[in-house]
């Protein structure tokens, strides 16, 4: 999401499922939609039928999307930027980019700084750290402005440091040759694509790219998806309908948690979260306030958040009780993190709640052992799932292992009632449709009596600052009341507790409180709330369905919906009309993302004033094909290797993206070396349609796993030729980490790519399978490196090195 | 003419949403099974299985080819399955559905071998048999609903509706298709006709759908045929049909199976409960 945060200004699937019926061509990239997705499936189905669109699908295995493909174009695990940059460069030098969007709506013509250079594999500013990783300093990434500090520009397009040039420079390098080369795929075939792909680039057309984990589980995940981004901006695929770059989510209500602040950098609606050291006071966090775009109103929503958490507490005078939020330490506080701290014994306690770190985690073995490190342990799951038994796995004494182990049963989704935000950011209403079974209790309830006890037993006994937990505005009865939640998420007036209609209503003096600012809206009526609203559009318009539930931000269904027409106004392609100017007012399908009336007049606000700032929420206003400070690695995405990798990089001089999280602390850092004879294969994980991530529901449906019982490992006939195998017979997997054994699938799904002329074989796997519950088999996450993106810190599941042998025995192997 | 479901293989992604679907509606409980390097599972239907998604994964001119295919009854227009019924289980439906009337059906599994499909199923683990395929969710279909793994499918592979509608639609399907689909309504003429239908994008040899069936009505020479039954039963004449004992019915039926059994034929027994494994 990063990626996509740094290129429009919102880290969001652009357009909706149902919209990708508008689309002309498709890429599936790095995921599966026919096996992870499936509704997806509909919508492209829709579009293949009606208007004879192409669907191109780019993965290292033949998936079951594949099989339906117009197009299958295998690539290597962890090449994706040499593939984009490949098509970036093919755009640009054969001149198939859309030059009046990229003109109007880009910032193609910026001026870059003349200190800008890309050397040896490095932008310019970067320090080395003492593992040899580097650390940027973004001064020479900025943009040139005048003395009135205007953006300096070059409508010509002629200037050596404007935006296109350095980019037309700066993927150059990327040829078909290269492409083919480094990606394992054939020249003809590239460019099959790029040309089918760039017939997009006009107005009548639009091409829409869908992703998943494939293209963010790497240690450069986030400059994958830049790289797609910055394709869509050239190719005029943003903001429009049947474009955009569609970030499929791994689970239903992921956009949901991070839009709530599961991550640990954020506070709800992605306001930064502050730390202790840089922002000590509301001041100091207000002074980092973006000066221009839409994030300058940032005051008021962190205030609103402020004053919905300590209600009559927080006021003006006392800065909203600032100092009661907690404040982070300069630590990176992701998984892979967290888990390195839990293994020196740095954790006391852990809540795994709904999520199952013993299957899912990156180099698993280690993290399980790491959880035996902590004083206790909380699991609120539907099933005793490997982390709650994470003390009575496979080869451990349960003895040996002192933690305390609390598994809290949780009502499953039909058991409970609320909202889930999907991957198009529709937040839409589900009711209950049956009691949960047993003692089981939905999460509302767990997390408010939880809260109760600890605030009971701080008003008791006092404690170390209590003022936060004792005087926290918390307050939605005896049993939670769903409807009291929302109210406090979508924002209400201080004063009489009435929902706010949007958060252009929110103030930064306290008489306003909100949750969440992103949100506001969705439950603006507390009878009638639009996030149960289920109103199906008519039949023949775009699928916008604006009355189906509510879709952040104001009800947008498709975001920066202002590139869709030209300067002036008109649509550049009447057929799929988001936004219109008739020369006096807007006509609008969709909510406009940009400024188009007067909130205080009404008066409408021509079309010159938004064309020169489409993307409200970048300072620049524009759609920023160059980044210069969002991203940690570099303002235009470069091609490095995987961590582990069969191959040295041939467009750059370093080995793997030099500002990836590689842990070196001890038990977490096996890493193989650059083309390792020992582990000679490149090895990828995935998901399968009959299981859910870590298997803890569905390995414990009889229905599902006898689709998919056991685990296997996915190879090709030339890899089980060499060693002797066939489907069926035992295989063993091995990395640094650890090993798996499991049955082999031999099919012409999997073949080997040929990397620098090299012919490497391609292995792969699920990642389903655990110890506990009906269906059980070895974990992939075995063989996982704790590596991770640059910016996120996503592990790198999706790319490393192994060996494979045969085992000797045949059939499942069960845990 | 009655309902049908048009399976369009273009279309199916191999979710087997459906397979699940209908065991969720019908009831039936999971088999236990192990890993199949092409994927289908379980492997065979049966009794506790009455629709399959069949993978086929293979190569042709080094392309990497993989099709899905659904299985379950055809809901033939004239099933040869109820023209051996002596016990007058079987129905053809005027709604399209064949269905039997467990209470009559006695198991005696001439249906199974009549089927020009292999499709119905014995229930190897009861002490009373009773033969099991796909309804066509027949109680569905009278609540004005449409079948269960229709209504599942996210592709919109299986449509269900009158059968001569969805005839309609197939060559409509076919006419527009730009040489997507090959010219052909497999269940159009198939065994003198089908209620479910299938459109395909490759040749039927690329799909698993059962090839060289008759186009004629099976059940004008299934009595040709079914007069071998009795020596392949061991019993005398089929004037003592009517009279197999119910005791010797396993092993007799077992050894008719062999003999009758095409490469779709019954498969391993399903055992008791859904729990896979301890
Ligand atoms: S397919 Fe077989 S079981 Fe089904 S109706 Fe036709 S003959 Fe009967
Ligand atoms: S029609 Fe009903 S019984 Fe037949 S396969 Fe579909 S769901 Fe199963
Ligand atoms: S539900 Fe539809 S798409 Fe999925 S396997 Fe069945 S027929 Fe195919």
């Amino acid at each position: 999401m990063a990626g996509l945060a740094a290129t429009f200004g919102r880290g969001v699937m652009t357009n909706h499922w149902i919209d990708y019926k508008n689309s002309d061509v498709i890429v599936a990239v790095g995921a599966n939609p026919a096996e992870n997705h499936p509704m997806a499936m509909k919508w492209i189905d829709r579009a293949r039928e009606e208007r004879g669109a192409k669907l191109i699908v780019i993965d290292p295995k033949f998936n079951r999307t594949a099989a339906l493909a117009d197009i299958y174009l295998p690539i290597r695990p962890g090449t994706d930027i040499a593939f984009w940059g490949g098509i970036i460069n093919y755009a640009l030098a054969n001149e198939k980019y859309f030059k009046e969007y990229v003109a109007a709506y880009t910032n193609a013509s910026f001026l870059v700084d003349p200190g800008f250079k890309f050397e040896d594999g490095l932008f310019s500013g970067a320090t080395p750290g003492p593992d040899g990783q580097v650390k940027y300093d973004t001064k020479t990434w900025q943009f040139q402005k005048d003395e009135k500090g205007a953006f300096k520009l070059d409508p010509t397009f002629q200037d050596p440091q404007c935006v296109l040039q350095l980019m037309k420079k700066h993927y150059a390098r990327y040829t078909p040759k290269m492409v083919s080369d480094t990606c394992g795929m054939t020249e003809a075939d590239f460019l099959k694509v790029a040309e089918l792909y760039c017939s997009t680039g006009r107005p009548d057309k639009a091409g829409n790219i869908l992703y998943a984990m494939g293209i963010t589980q790497s240690s450069h995940g986030s400059q994958n998806v830049r790289s797609i981004a910055i394709t869509q901006l050239l190719l005029g695929n943003i903001g429009i309908a049947g474009g955009g770059v569609n970030a499929q989510r791994g689970e239903s209500n992921v956009q949901g948690s991070t839009d709530m602040a599961m991550l640990f950098g954020n506070l709800p609606g992605y306001l930064p979260y502050p730390t202790a050291g840089a922002h000590p006071t509301l001041a100091k966090y207000n002074e980092t306030t973006p000066k221009a775009g839409f994030w300058t109103n940032r005051p008021k929503f962190l205030a609103s958040m402020l004053k919905a958490w300590w209600g009559a507490e927080a006021t003006k005078a006392n800065d909203f009780r600032y100092e009661w939020l907690p404040k982070l330490d300069a630590r990176d506080h992701s998984h892979m993190s967290l888990f390195e701290s839990m293994a020196q014994g740095e954790l006391k306690g852990l809540f795994a709640w709904g999520q199952n770190v013993a299957v899912g985690g990156p180099n698993v073995d280690r993290e399980r052992k790491a959880l035996g490190k902590l004083e206790w342990l909380v699991a609120v799951d539907l099933f005793d799932t490997e982390t709650a038994s994470f003390w009575r796995r496979p080869g451990v004494n349960p003895a040996d292992i002192k933690t305390e182990v609390f598994l809290l049963p949780a009502a499953a989704s039909f058991e409970k009632e609320g909202t889930v935000a999907n991957s198009g950011r529709w937040i839409q209403y589900r009711w209950k449709a049956v009691e949960p079974l047993g003692d089981a209790k939905d999460d509302l309830l767990i997390a408010d009596q939880l809260y109760k006890a600890l605030r009971d037993l701080y008003a008791k006994d006092g404690g170390v600052f209590a003022d936060p937990i004792v005087k926290l505005n918390w307050n939605y009865g005896d049993h939670p009341d769903v409807a009291k939640v929302a109210l406090e998420i979508n924002g209400y007036t201080s004063a009489d507790g009435k929902p706010i209609p949007m958060f252009s209503a929110l103030k930064d003096d306290g008489t306003t409180a909100c949750g969440n600012w992103i949100f506001s809206g969705y439950w603006a009526d507390m009878e009638k709330p639009m996030a149960k609203s289920r109103i199906k559009e008519a039949p023949g318009g775009l699928g916008l369905n604006p009355q189906w539930s509510w879709a952040w931000p104001a009800n947008r269904r498709i975001t920066y919906n202002r590139p869709s027409a030209d300067p002036s106004g008109k649509p550049w392609d009447p057929k799929r009309a988001l936004v219109s100017w008739d020369g006096a007012k807007w006509n609008n399908a969709d909510v406009p993302d940009f400024g188009w009336k007067d909130a205080a007049t009404g008066a409408m606000i021509p079309p010159a004033t938004s064309a020169n700032a489409p993307f409200i929420m970048n300072a620049e206003g524009k759609g920023l094909l160059f980044s210069p400070s969002a991203m940690k690695d570099g303002p235009l995405p470069e091609h490095y290797e995987p961590v582990e990798s069969p191959t040295t990089n041939r467009l750059n001089k370093r080995q793997f993206n030099p500002v990836a999280t590689i842990s070196g602390k001890g038990e977490f850092g096996q890493l193989a070396a650059v083309g390792d004879t020992k582990f000679p294969y490149i090895c990828t994980t995935y998901r399968l349609t009959e299981h859910w991530q870590s298997g803890a529901m569905t390995r414990n449906t009889p229905w599902l796993g006898e689709l998919m019982p056991d685990m296997f490992v996915e190879i090709s006939e030339s890899l089980a030729a060499k060693i002797g195998i066939k489907s069926g017979d035992q295989v063993t997997v091995s990395t640094l980490r650890g090993e798996v054994t499991a049955p082999a699938m031999v099919s012409p799904r999997m073949k080997p790519v040929t990397v620098h002329g090299v012919v490497t074989e391609v292995v792969g796997m699920p990642w389903h399978w655990g110890y506990r519950g009906m269906f059980t088999g070895d974990s992939a996450n075995l063989l996982t490196p704790h590596v991770g993106d640059a910016n996120t810190n996503i592990p790198e599941y999706k790319a490393f090195l192994c060996n494979l042998v045969k085992a000797g025995a045949t059939g499942p192997v069960r845990r | 003419m009655g309902k049908g479901m048009l399976i369009d293989l273009t279309k199916c992604m191999g979710c087997r949403g459906c397979q699940v679907a209908c065991k969720q509606w019908n009831n039936l409980q999971a088999v236990p099974t192990e890993f199949n390097a092409e994927f289908t599972n379980p492997p065979v239907r049966s009794a506790y299985t009455w629709t399959t998604i069949d993978f086929l994964i293979t190569e042709v001119d080094g392309k990497t080819v993989s099709t899905f295919t659904k299985q379950q009854c055809m809901h033939c227009e004239h099933p040869a399955c109820e023209s051996v019924c002596i016990a007058a289980a079987i129905k053809k439906t005027k709604a399209g559905p064949v269905t039997i009337d467990y209470d009559k059906c006695i198991g005696c599994r001439y249906c199974q071998v009549a089927c020009p499909f292999g499709v119905p199923k014995y229930q190897f683990d009861k002490a009373t048999p009773k033969m099991q395929k796909c309804t066509m969710c027949a109680d569905r279909i009278e609540a004005g609903m449409e079948t269960a793994c229709a209504a599942t499918c996210p592709s919109g592979a299986i449509k269900f509706g009158e059968r001569a509608d969805l005839l309609k639609m197939a060559r409509e399907r076919i006419a527009k298709g730009n040489g997507k689909y090959i010219d052909h309504i497999y269940g159009e003429e198939e065994a003198g006709g089908t209620a479910v239908l299938y459109l395909s994008g490759v040749p039927l040899d690329l799909t698993k759908l059962k090839q060289g069936v008759t186009e004629e009505e099976v059940p004008n020479f299934t009595w040709k045929a079914m007069r071998q039954l009795p020596a392949l039963l061991g019993v005398v004449g089929l004037s003592s049909l009517g009279l197999m004992a119910y005791s010797s019915r396993r092993n007799a039926v077992a050894a008719a199976e062999e003999g009758a059994r095409s490469g779709a034929g019954a498969g391993k027994h399903p055992s008791k409960g859904g729990k896979h494994h301890d």
